[in-house]
């Protein structure tokens, strides 16, 4: 059931109740769930956050905690698997779904008693009827209506399973289309904030959050560029309502948020010009840094800007405050005869006394890093604290720790996109292209993560597009494969698939795909995490699974 | 010098500032008695040459009793502010007192502290209509009832107030009320969030 108030339906239901969060390993999640824990704090609403990486971590959780509450909120979790066949919970327990993850699963939708859903749909998103998908047990009621005649008892029958036969196609036919692609809703951050701010509970901070958790979507590429500028849009509108004093009417230490023109490059503001622009996805792709014609191109770039590249390869902060200043203007004027045309976009910044600036994009990316840390001694839970650490305005330190984690996994990955290239392994199969992380590779521990393993493929297919002399490498989609040297077990490998470069939204096939294949052959696989674009599979299967990807996508 | 030992006595108190307690010192307060014990047998000779009728050392007797009348001030002052600081430690520390300060003090002072503690044990229970009230927890109001706390080990079940029960596991979050998991706070098992 879709929840339209949330204050009504939700908070109000579940004001002095005491609440189970689940939540999932994401920035947009993690900062939903700050957003509510402030919330519920104000409110004395005790809570257990518990944090959900996979299917198994959902039922161990629910089944560990599940006894004593009767509320659970689940983020960006839970919502496109059937909530009651999985977890059997008891018949007062109430879930309230927030999760940006589409499309959400049909009986959860259609589930009235047990099952809140918060987030709301998009305009163009829909979902089956109800009478197209489920049907009263048998269809005595429908033999009725047709009546009149009364035809002899096999014939009639007969008609009946015809009928539902013909029924049963059409179900399947829906269903298939429904889930065939899977792909994201707005970001759940965004709709914590909203509901702050009804409830009068809104501040800087929160909406910090509800910013940082947006900007998440739209660098994993998870929202489309159109749809973020209609958030920002509204987010803006908060950000002027909130800080609408003049500077100089305000304490220096206070927070404030800024709107801007940003540049689309890497935490440009903690480290050096040209290393940034060499990591960043979308400045190293359109000059195509890896090779030596990019080098040139952006020594060339930065020539004509002016800019002494003895400044360039310094810290940022070390820069000349009359460049820095001019920098963003210099890049927009050259930015179409080197074809970064993007190159700004419209985002938010936050400043407190007299720190220096940080971009939500370097609230991203140090985020993402820090969920992602490599450092063995930290379990996944350790990294999943330090993240809703790291976003504590006032625990400064922890978020620069971030930013130089995040440093290592872009160089990691700009180092594995050029192996990528120069080795040409990066082959189509067909109906997509495919590339390995070989075994044994030091970074490998970089991308054995979600969010880091889609950021290479991301990286990797717009690089190899960028080079690539067929047109046809623009339509494909890529899979990418890296063994999972954090599992215990050996022998296991993630494999992530991401959609082709020429799609404008992000619907991802791969999900439907992975999950047809692997119960096509057989093989080892394990769908267990939430974006279903990325499973473990048993590096023997690794041939035959493929082989029958390429034989379904054919 | 007169009362020179009294006034180093005051010193060295004042100097080990707060939670600290210097070691009795017998030694200066028995000498600071001894020169008391001086003066004032002086004083008792020139007094009564005063009384049989020679008045040259009358002010020589007003000058010692000055000096005799401070160096009892000083050392009531002495013992009196380690009794103060003793009796804030029993409200900081609790009836049982570290062992670096046990050493430091003296055996009247261990009986003093004992009989504190019988008097505030006894006080405490009697409040609260029969069920005792721990006047040393919470001596300043609590911002919040509730706090933000993180596991840091695997613990368990735990029961909070009514019955309901929190099942504490590592790196999972909790807002719970700040009187039920202090003492789990300071066994280490929770972490508190600021």
């Amino acid at each position: 059931m879709f929840i339209t108030d949330l204050r009504k339906q939700f908070y109000n239901l579940i004001t002095g109740k005491r609440i189970l969060l689940l939540v999932h390993f994401d920035v947009d999640g993690i900062c939903a769930s700050k957003i509510l824990q402030s919330l519920f704090r104000t409110d004395h609403i005790l809570y257990t956050v518990v944090p959900i990486q996979t299917r198994t971590d959902l039922i161990n959780a629910f089944q560990q905690h599940a006894e004593q509450v009767k509320h659970i909120v689940l983020i960006n979790c839970g919502g496109c698997i059937d909530l009651v066949d999985l977890l059997q919970p008891s018949d007062d327990l109430v879930f309230f779904v927030a999760d940006n993850h589409r499309p959400l699963d049909i009986c959860n939708i259609y589930n009235a008693e047990q099952i809140r859903i918060m987030t709301k749909l998009g305009d163009e998103e829909e979902v089956p009827a109800f009478d197209d998908v489920f049907r009263e047990d048998e269809s005595e009621e429908e033999s009725d209506e047709e009546g009149g005649k009364r035809p002899r008892f096999d014939e009639e029958a007969l008609e009946k399973r015809r009928e539902r036969r013909h029924w049963e196609q059409q179900r399947h036919k829906i269903i298939f289309d429904y889930t065939q692609f899977s792909y994201y809703g707005s970001s759940t951050a965004t709709l914590m904030f909203d509901l702050a701010w009804k409830l009068s509970k809104d501040s800087n901070e929160l909406l910090w959050w509800a910013i940082v958790g947006e900007t998440e979507q739209l660098i994993s590429e998870q929202t489309e560029p159109d749809k973020y500028l209609l958030v920002t849009a509204t987010l803006q509108n908060h950000v002027s309502r909130l800080n609408h004093k003049a500077q100089d009417e305000q304490p220096l230490d206070c927070l404030r948020i800024t709107f801007e023109k940003e540049l689309q490059l890497a935490l440009y503001r903690h480290w050096s010009l040209v290393e940034s622009m060499r990591h960043s996805l979308y400045s190293a792709t359109t000059l195509r840094l890896w090779t030596l014609k990019g080098e040139k191109r952006l020594h060339e770039l930065l020539a004509e800007m002016g800019l002494p590249l003895a400044q360039c390869k310094q810290k940022y902060c070390g820069m000349d405050v009359s460049l820095r200043n001019e920098l963003q203007s210099l890049l927009e004027s050259k930015a179409e005869k080197y074809g970064l045309n993007n190159i700004l976009f419209a985002s938010f910044s936050i400043s407190q006394g007299f720190r220096s600036k940080f971009s939500a994009l370097d609230y991203v990316y140090a985020t993402s890093a820090l969920l992602e840390n490599t450092d063995k001694e930290k379990t996944a839970t350790d990294a999943f604290l330090d993240v809703t650490d790291s976003l504590t305005i006032s625990k400064l330190t922890v978020l620069e720790k971030g930013i130089e984690n995040s440093k290592q996994q872009l160089e990691a990955i700009y180092r594995q996109v050029q192996t990528f290239l120069d080795m040409n392994q990066v082959i189509s199969a067909g109906p997509f292209l495919y590339a390995t992380v070989i075994e044994g590779t030091p970074d490998a521990r970089f991308f054995a993560a979600p969010h880091c393993l889609s950021l290479l493929a991301r990286f990797t297919l717009k690089a190899h597009v960028a080079v690539s002399r067929s047109k046809k490498s623009r339509s494909l989609p890529l899979i990418i494969t890296t063994p999972d040297v954090r599992s215990s077990e050996s022998n296991i490998c993630l494999v992530c698939g991401i959609p082709p470069t020429s799609e404008e939204s992000p619907r991802n096939f791969f999900g439907k795909a992975f999950e047809q294949a692997a119960d096509k052959t057989g093989s080892k696989a394990e769908l267990e995490f939430f974006d279903t674009n990325i499973i473990r599979l048993s590096v023997d299967d690794r041939s035959k699974f493929f082989d029958a990807l390429i034989s379904l996508l054919s | 010098m007169l009362g020179e030992k009294a006034l180093e006595l005051i010193k060295e108190l004042d100097r080990s500032k707060d939670g600290q307690l210097p070691t009795f010192n017998e030694d200066s307060i028995r000498m600071v008695l001894e020169e008391m014990t001086t003066l004032f047998e002086q004083n008792q000779r020139d007094v009564n040459a005063t009384v049989a009728g020679d008045v040259r050392f009358f002010s020589g007797v007003h000058l010692r009793h000055a000096a005799l009348e401070r160096n009892k001030r000083c050392l009531l002052a002495y013992l009196y502010n380690r009794l103060e600081r003793i009796k804030a430690m029993r409200w900081e520390f609790g009836s049982i007192l570290p062992a670096e300060i046990r050493a430091n003090i003296c055996e009247p002072e261990v009986q003093w502290f004992s009989r504190y503690n019988k008097n505030l044990a006894a006080y405490m229970r009697s409040l609260g209509e029969g069920t005792g009230l721990d006047l040393t927890q919470d001596t300043k109001p609590p911002k919040n009832l509730y706090v933000e706390v993180r596991c840091l080990k695997d613990y368990g079940e735990f029961e909070i107030e009514e019955g309901d029960i929190v099942v504490l596991q590592k790196n999972t979050t909790h807002y719970l009320p700040m009187s039920h998991c202090q003492h789990l706070i300071r066994q280490g098992i929770l972490e508190h969030v600021e």
